[in-house]
């Protein structure tokens, strides 16, 4: 359980981009929130400020009340987990290896460098592969998996480390939609039940309103919805979408329930937000 | 025609052809290619190929096979100390490895200076250094094999998938944790591939290191033709052939296992 502060954070890349304008959001300790907002409104860059992927260029994210810094970094990582897209395993090592990844942030000894794992440490990973479903997949390659099986193992990593904070960047975009629940339903009950607290981004609007607690809506680097998932309204996602223009971005079942709707002319307000 | 819009060759290609055939112009004198000559030597080479038909002289057998081994021996210490060798310095030259550029470039540059001698010159070096033996041979081998070891090494790096190293650094890993859980996996099928490439150049340039007293079958090699003693020089031609042959379709074998 840990509460999440995000104090002003704004990013501007090198290249002149100004992905993130300074947000400043507090995050309940438990809680699953999701990111909702079309492509390039900075929902990753987000995410990765939460454990310095990326560093802000103003601001700080303070993580129960600590600054997340150059010098805590490590220790700061090993007790939030990410799930990722692209699953970001290490395709040529077996599925238990990388789950075992997510314990180096705990070890520094020079065993770990010739993948000497402890006892508890293989324990451990064995109890996580079972409750991500793959036991019997343990010993095999992981890029021998399939996508959903991969992001179990990408699930099972962040798991291993026993994380306090729960990062996940788009990580049903590539499944097809039966995984896309399941997948969904792991990381939900790893909130409720583990009580990490979550932090999700999305596309897919029914998603956010089938497991969220809160919705937070980006667009062009500002927060422009913030509440409960139950205040996610047509409205507000025209808000969060843009005008309609590019309806299909977040999903053809709403897309075309969207398409249908379009009043035009709300979108004004999003740049001011 | 042409595939192409104006339906000449492309200008780059006829470029390159005009490009060698005026190098070749320039060589050619230089290098003092001359028909004739080759023309006229045919007999003298006949007549060399003649005394090769000879009974071999199977008492210098043991003698042969000693020396081949330490042939074997000197490219095998060289490789593996090479590998050994390529290992960090490779992650230190490597841009999205190393810990900071400078130390990039300065590695770079070593390597640089590892390759730019072949064999034989550092193996001279090295024999006036430390006397006569395979000792400098394996040094000199070893030496230019770094070098080359290490560039690759460092491509290879560079050339990694960056998505598995944010998924173990994303989760606490060290400096050292991420080089070796989320780089040096991708990268091991490509090493090994070239270090048994390596092998197989380090065995062939270990039959010529004992021209300049480095070691292995090359003194005998030079000794026989000095002393025209034909009875050995096809039997050790013949060793080195089988060992060069062997260890090359092995290797092939093993690095379409691991790749």
């Amino acid at each position: 359980m840990s509460r999440i502060e995000i104090a002003s954070v704004s990013k501007t890349y090198d290249n002149g981009v100004a992905a993130l304008k300074p947000i400043t959001v507090d995050i309940a300790a438990g809680s699953f929130v999701v990111l909702l907002g079309p492509s390039g409104a900075g929902k990753s860059t987000l995410l990765r400020t939460l454990n310095g992927l990326e560093t802000p260029s103003t601001g700080e994210v303070r993580i129960d009340g600590e600054v997340l810094g150059r010098a805590n970094l490590r220790a700061m990582r090993a007790r939030i987990g990410m799930v990722f897209q692209q699953f970001n395993l290490v395709g040529r090592l077996n599925v238990m290896t990388n789950v075992l990844c997510g314990r180096l942030g705990k070890r520094s000894g020079l065993g770990s460098l010739f993948f000497l794992m402890r006892r508890s440490d293989l324990e451990r990973g064995h109890a996580v592969l079972a409750r991500v479903g793959l036991t019997d997949k343990a010993w095999e390659r992981a890029d021998r998996l399939s996508g959903g099986q991969q992001q179990r193992v990408g699930i099972g990593r962040a798991l291993a480390q026993e994380p306090a904070v729960l990062l996940a960047d788009e990580p049903v975009s590539n499944l097809d939609p039966a995984t896309s629940r399941e997948i969904m339903d792991l990381i939900s009950d790893i909130c409720r039940r583990d009580g990490v607290t979550t932090i999700v981004s999305l596309h897919q609007v029914e998603l956010a309103r089938r497991y969220a607690d809160r919705v937070i809506g980006l667009n062009d680097g500002n927060v422009v919805f913030d509440g409960p998932v139950g205040d996610l309204t047509e409205e507000v996602l025209r808000r969060i979408y843009g005008d309609g223009e590019d309806g299909g971005e977040y999903g053809g079942e709403y897309g075309a329930e969207y398409g249908g709707e379009d009043e035009g002319g709300h979108g004004g307000d999003v740049a001011d937000a | 025609m042409w595939p192409t819009r104006s339906g000449w060759p492309p200008a780059g290609a006829l470029a390159a052809a005009a490009a060698i055939l005026a190098l070749l112009a320039v060589a050619a004198p230089a290098a003092e290619i001359d028909p004739l000559r080759v023309i006229d030597s045919l007999g003298a080479m006949a007549d060399f190929a003649g005394h090769l038909l000879v009974a071999p002289d199977w008492s210098y057998l043991p003698d042969l096979a000693a020396k081949m081994l330490e042939t074997l021996a000197i490219a095998f210490l060289a490789t593996v100390i090479a590998a050994v060798l390529s290992f960090p310095l490779g992650i230190l030259a490597a841009r999205n490895a190393t810990p900071h550029v400078a130390v990039s470039h300065l590695t770079r540059q070593l390597l640089s200076v590892m390759r730019a001698l072949p064999e034989l010159m550092w193996a001279l070096v090295f024999v006036s250094a430390v006397g006569l033996g395979p000792l400098p041979g394996v040094m000199a081998l070893a030496l230019v094999a770094t070098g080359f070891l290490g560039k690759f090494f460092a491509e290879t790096i560079e050339a990694v998938d960056t998505g598995p190293i944010e998924g173990v650094a994303a989760h606490g890993a060290g400096w050292l944790q991420v080089r070796r859980y989320a780089i040096l996996p991708q990268v091991a099928p490509d090493f090994i591939g070239i270090v048994l490439y390596i092998l197989d150049h380090n065995l062939r340039a270990a039959t010529v290191l004992g021209l300049v007293g480095a070691g292995g079958i090359g003194y005998d090699m030079v000794m026989s033709m000095r002393l025209f003693q034909y009875d050995r020089i096809g039997l050790i031609a013949l060793a080195i052939y089988v060992a060069v042959t062997v260890l090359d379709r092995a290797s092939d074998q093993l690095r379409r296992r691991v790749i």
